[in-house]
């Protein structure tokens, strides 16, 4: 069986001169990690092999942590951008999260227009959660309808950053921001919870993709953000398997831990286990040693 | 203002009143507003380095970064000072019989202003009010209700109790604790219906401003509590101990649910230990379940389990044990244990008190222990 492949495309000088992110070096660095997944041969190639040309494409953002923490809208916008490009109609993308106010407060701006990208949260007038409970295995939970009636194909686009409980947080804990009560999934590190929420049918059925904002990564004392333990690490995650970009997003951050002088989240008695339970459940690859990881630098 | 005024009043300002529940399709209508959402410093936390605090209010002991909630979904990390977001939030307010909570040896027959708050710190599979409880507060509708307010309300409306109720009191802590005071000095008792998962210390100041408490005793093991509760048998019976040993009166309910926690020989080893730790005199309510939340797989209690477990718990030395959730069952009523008449008799919320007297068998004068005034 080949190895899944991660792709990690990076770049030293990701910011423009106001400090926020460079759209223009963002689109690049979409293009090329686009390319390097699956070795299309240009970008319409590329969507293609992710997308049915009337997939509706939920862009799944991670808000909660404010405008320093959060997926960048930069990084959003660059994605429909590239995709809108490419194939699936601007239309057919759906840019949420689970409340308008955290989109907001971490920058996005929220849009209906009927031929555009559409931002908004679960919380919108006339949205909400799907009244059918979803039971499968440990969860019980209530599905944004975002995800189980506007949405036919979905891209975890997570920011990837320590947390205190579950070890961190990336592209398969972003789904937790698609359901009604995470709260109630915190205890034993959110493991089985993580796993289980994405094996969940309307998630596990539309995601087609993760990609991980680690442009700055939150190394430590996440999932706040804390400037001490913020690194500009300019980097973009890519793959179809979630669990294996998960598990390349845990090496960044013990490298830049291990750079700080930090214990490893395993010291500290926090490791993420939902990767191995997600692998068990075959959602994809934790072990490093069988997933190819592709690295780039665009300039 | 009269009851019927009360209800005029309160549909008016858009209360939920009869069923109890707003029910999720009020809750979904409800998305696109503004969240209704106190911001009021929380009681029973400490703040630790780095704006992190950790909540001492519950035995979960949520330990939150900045911007995080507890388990319950209702308390707020911000910039680490912790707030609860429900002060004065009720999403369910109701006159409910006294029965129905059901506390059966506090004033029996009369009426409790009954309310909730959304949240809960535990996540029980069989949870009978989920809609309300397992959910965050702004995904409920939620109207502004003092303290003050709550107990004029009771008040008003000849209610001689207030009942926090539905959801799990322990996480709306400050608002109820508030709100029983302020209930106290209007001649009206504050009733808590609990899981019982709350601290030593908050309990502590909750007894003292409270008349009564139910405990609802979910199991008698661990395990049961770890996969079906999600919580801690420990804290609980601990809260029981306190309650038994405190001035407010304590009645305590054990829902048993077919092939889940139905084993007779452990229901015998909780009721021992009920008479042990919390005396003989603690009314005990063996309830049916019905199929609801995550547990649709399961048939209602049989009647012979409940009827079996009150047979149990009567061998065990316990003096008032009840059937609950099946309306028209003798073990409905309450019987003297000095003559075994009925003293108080019930069909559902119907009650006829009339073979009581002064807190005593009128037939034989056994005091019967309870609030009844």
């Amino acid at each position: 069986m080949a190895k899944p492949r991660v792709v990690v495309v990076r770049s030293a000088k990701g910011w423009a001169a106001g400090g926020d992110p460079d759209p223009a070096l963002i689109t690049r660095m979409f293009a090329r990690g686009f390319a390097l997944l699956d070795g299309a041969s240009d970008g319409k190639a590329a969507a293609a092999a992710l997308f049915r040309p009337d997939d509706r494409i939920g862009i799944k953002v991670n808000t909660i942590g404010g405008r320093a923490l959060s997926t960048r809208p930069e990084v959003a916008t660059a994605l429909a951008g590239w995709l809108a490009a490419n194939g699936p109609a601007a239309k057919n993308l759906f840019v949420w999260d689970r409340t308008t106010r955290e989109l907001k407060s971490a920058g996005f701006a929220p849009a209906a227009d009927r031929n555009g990208v559409k931002v908004f949260g679960t919380d919108t007038e006339g949205v909400g959660y799907a009244e059918d409970l979803v039971s499968h295995l440990n969860v019980g939970s209530l599905f944004s309808k975002i995800l189980t009636e506007f949405v036919t194909a979905s891209i975890s686009l997570a920011i990837l950053k320590d947390h205190g409980l579950a070890g961190i947080t990336a592209g398969m804990k972003n789904y937790f921001g698609a359901i009604h009560n995470p709260n109630k999934y915190h205890d034993g590190h959110c493991d089985p919870y993580v796993a289980e929420v994405f094996d969940a049918p309307p998630v596990k059925s539309r995601h087609r993709l993760t990609i991980l904002d680690a442009l700055v990564v939150q190394f430590h004392k996440g999932p706040a953000y804390h400037a001490r333990w913020a690194a500009p690490y300019g980097g973009l995650v890519f793959s179809r398997d979630p669990v294996a970009a998960d598990a390349v997003g845990w090496d960044i951050i013990e490298r830049l831990r291990a750079s700080a002088g930090l214990p490893t989240l395993k010291d500290e008695g926090r490791a993420p286990g939902y990767l191995a339970t997600a692998e068990r459940m075959g959602l994809g690859r934790a072990d490093l040693a069988a997933v190819e990881t592709v690295e780039e630098a665009v300039a | 203002m009269n009851r019927r005024g009360f209800f005029r009043q309160a549909a008016g300002a858009g209360l939920v009143l009869g069923t109890g529940l707003p029910g999720l399709g009020r809750s979904l209508a409800a998305a696109g507003a503004a969240p209704n959402l106190s911001h009021v410093e929380a009681r029973y936390y400490v703040k630790l380095p780095d704006r992190e605090i950790e909540c001492r209010l519950c035995p979960r002991l949520c330990r939150l970064g900045d911007k995080e909630r507890g388990y319950c979904g209702v308390r707020e990390n911000d910039g680490g000072t912790y707030y609860t977001l429900v002060y004065g939030k009720v999403c369910s307010l109701n006159i409910d019989p006294i029965e129905k909570k059901p506390f059966y040896h506090v004033l029996p027959g009369r009426t409790a202003l009954s309310l909730a708050t959304a949240g809960c710190n535990v996540n029980c599979k069989f949870c009978q009010n989920w809609e309300i409880a397992q959910v965050r507060p702004e995904q409920v509708e939620a109207y502004d209700l003092s303290p003050g307010d709550a107990a004029a309300r009771a008040a008003a409306a000849s209610c001689p109790s207030i009942a926090f109720t539905y959801t799990e009191p322990t996480v709306f802590f400050e608002y109820m604790v508030d709100t029983a005071a302020q209930a106290r000095r209007r001649g009206v008792r504050s009733l808590v219906v609990t899981s019982g998962h709350i601290n030593p210390e908050p309990l502590g100041e909750l007894l003292g401003v409270v008349e009564a408490v139910k405990v609802d005793l979910k199991g008698f093991t661990q395990d049961f509590y770890t996969q079906y509760v999600r919580g801690e048998l420990k804290p609980v019976l601990e809260t029981i101990r306190a309650v038994a040993k405190s001035k407010a009166w304590l009645e305590i309910v054990a829902l048993l649910i077919p092939t889940l926690n139905d084993r007779m020989d452990l229901i015998r080893e909780m009721c021992r230990w009920i008479k042990g730790e919390a005396g003989e005199d603690v009314p005990v309510h063996f309830t049916r379940f019905q199929p609801m939340y995550l547990i649709k797989n399961l048939p209602p209690t049989p009647v012979s389990t409940l009827e079996a477990a009150r047979r149990i718990g009567l061998e065990e030395g316990l003096r008032f044990v009840y059937v609950g959730n099946v309306p028209g069952h003798e073990g409905e009523n309450t019987y003297c244990p000095g003559c075994g008449r009925v003293v108080i008799a019930r069909t559902g919320y119907s009650v006829d008190t009339a073979g009581l007297k002064k807190g005593k068998c009128a037939a034989c004068g056994t005091a019967i222990p309870g609030l009844w005034t």
